[in-house]
């Protein structure tokens, strides 16, 4: 972590000037506070008031003369220890970015060896542990509870609940590590332009009630739909096709919505969470609240 | 010579006391920002930060139309608890095509700067629209509008873009010929998620922290 200081001509700029300016200060305050008496009526160049008010006629105030040369002092100080002048990193070899990385090791310290031994329980260990679960309600509000809700029963017809027992992706604790680490995007493509307005109609109406083989819709389905869905709706968790023959419908399961969504097509996103966002413990945390 | 002295020629001669003024207000100017100025590595772009697209520059435009740098800051400090936060801290290359550069100095909500692909679009639409629909605590305003205007009517993207290779953006002749038509179709709150979706993706992803 190389602090990023200004280099060559620049650094000697700020240098000389920094300098320039402490020293003619310093040298300001110092002979005001110790100019001899008669300088002092020399520079009565002021109105007199009552006989022998002017400017200069005492000494300035103590406080004022140390209150300056203590700010002095300690510029320069500051200026020693910590990075200021130039591309002169100061005694202590202080930087933000060191600072960062030093948080981070004792950071670590504290904590990587917990982090490890959670990572490494098994997950019916991870559930029964009352505190743990806690913790993995914590980081679940911290991560999810903005798209999947806080009590994580999903919302806005977009996001999926994972409190029930359908999974879009795969409800094992594997699978959903895998949604969770690497994201899924799913591709509903649109099917309005293709099936045209009547066919995708029937298609919807068909949705309804899908134990209706006898439905002029079905011919429809198993024509376009079936290849992701599968024949009897049940979907597939690969391609992340939900299942149609159950009552759970993410963006709504009235025929107006079964329609936009066939007209226009879905493609639901799940960011991914890398190591970064949520690392190993965390996810094992995670995987903990969510498999049954 | 004392300083007494000296008091004495500046208070009694108003062109020097005009030049002393001005020499001792720009010491600060001359010692920290001048060479900052001229510092490259302060200069140098990081490894993905590309000048914005015209989308992404019609976003960031509406960004500031609607006020979101009011509430949101776009700088993450180098303290544990905000890269713990919000990711990266922030670094100078990543800003070099941000004219104006948009920092803040207020977080009355979260920093934005990491927050591309940390939501999908379908949620910031929605939260666009209607924060309450899904963080139902938030104190946001609803931009519902955003949903129902044109991008093209964000501004003259042309020009605008025109006026950012004059300072240097190295835009190509290709890019500002198809920035209309890169527009089109698109809502402004289309291209304020394209936006939200680009920020702060521009550090080496072997930067971790």
């Amino acid at each position: 972590m190389v602090a990023d200081l200004p280099v060559g001509f620049w650094s000697g700029w700020i240098v000389v000037l920094t300098c320039v300016s402490l020293a003619t200060l310093a040298w300001v305050v110092l002979s005001v506070y110790f100019a001899p008496p008669d300088a002092k009526a020399e520079d009565a160049h002021e109105p007199v008031w009552d006989g022998d008010l002017r400017e200069g006629a005492s000494a300035p105030p103590l406080w004022w003369f140390w209150m300056l040369l203590g700010a002095m002092i300690f510029s320069l100080v500051y200026l020693m220890l910590y990075p200021g002048l130039g591309s002169f990193e100061g005694l202590l070899n202080w930087s933000q970015g060191k600072r960062l990385v030093s948080s981070y090791e004792n950071y670590e310290q504290s904590f990587d060896a917990r982090r490890a031994e959670i990572a490494n329980l098994a997950l019916a260990e991870v559930q029964a542990a009352p505190v743990l679960m806690a913790t993995a309600d914590r980081i679940f509000r911290r991560e999810c509870s903005a798209c999947h809700g806080i009590d994580g029963r999903g919302q806005a017809s977009l996001f999926p609940n994972l409190m029930d027992i359908d999974w879009q992706w795969g409800g094992s604790p594997e699978q959903i590590e895998q949604t969770l680490r690497n994201g899924r995007r799913a591709n509903m493509p649109a099917w309005g332009p293709i099936l045209g307005e009547e066919k995708t109609r029937d298609v919807a109406e068909y949705l309804l009630d899908f134990s209706d083989r006898e439905h002029v819709g079905r011919p429809v389905y198993e024509q376009s739909c079936a290849a992701c869905h599968g024949a009897e709706g049940a979907g597939n968790v690969f391609l992340g096709a939900p299942n149609l023959a159950d009552n759970i419908w993410l963006y709504g399961g009235d025929l107006d919505s079964i329609l936009t969504t066939l007209q226009e097509g879905r493609l639901g996103n799940m960011p991914a969470f890398d190591e970064h966002r949520l690392d190993a413990a965390q996810l094992k945390l995670i995987v903990a609240k969510l498999a049954r | 010579m004392s300083a007494l002295s000296l008091h004495k020629r500046v208070e009694e001669n108003t062109g020097l006391l005009i030049f002393g003024i001005l020499l001792v207000s720009s010491i600060g100017g001359l010692v920290q920002i001048l060479p900052v100025l001229n510092q490259e590595s302060l200069q140098e772009p990081t490894a993905n930060t590309q000048p914005y697209t015209a989308v992404e520059l019609t976003g960031r435009d509406i960004y500031i139309r609607e006020g979101c740098s009011v509430c949101h800051s776009q700088q993450i400090r180098p303290l544990i608890a905000e890269v713990e936060r919000y990711g990266p801290y922030s670094r100078a290359g990543e800003f070099v095509y941000d004219r104006p550069f948009l920092w803040g100095s207020k977080r009355t909500g979260p920093d934005l700067h990491r927050v591309g692909g940390k939501f999908s679009d379908d949620w910031h639409r929605v939260h666009l629209i209607d924060p309450r629909s899904v963080v139902p605590e938030s104190i946001m305003p609803g931009y519902p509008w955003l949903a129902s205007r044109d991008a093209s009517q964000a501004g003259d993207i042309v020009a605008k873009m025109r006026a950012l290779s004059t300072l240097g953006h190295p835009y190509t002749q290709e890019q500002i010929d198809a920035a209309e038509s890169d527009l089109e179709g698109l809502l402004e709150i289309d291209a304020l998620i394209v936006y939200l979706q680009m920020l702060g993706t521009g550090l080496d992803e072997e930067i971790i922290r």
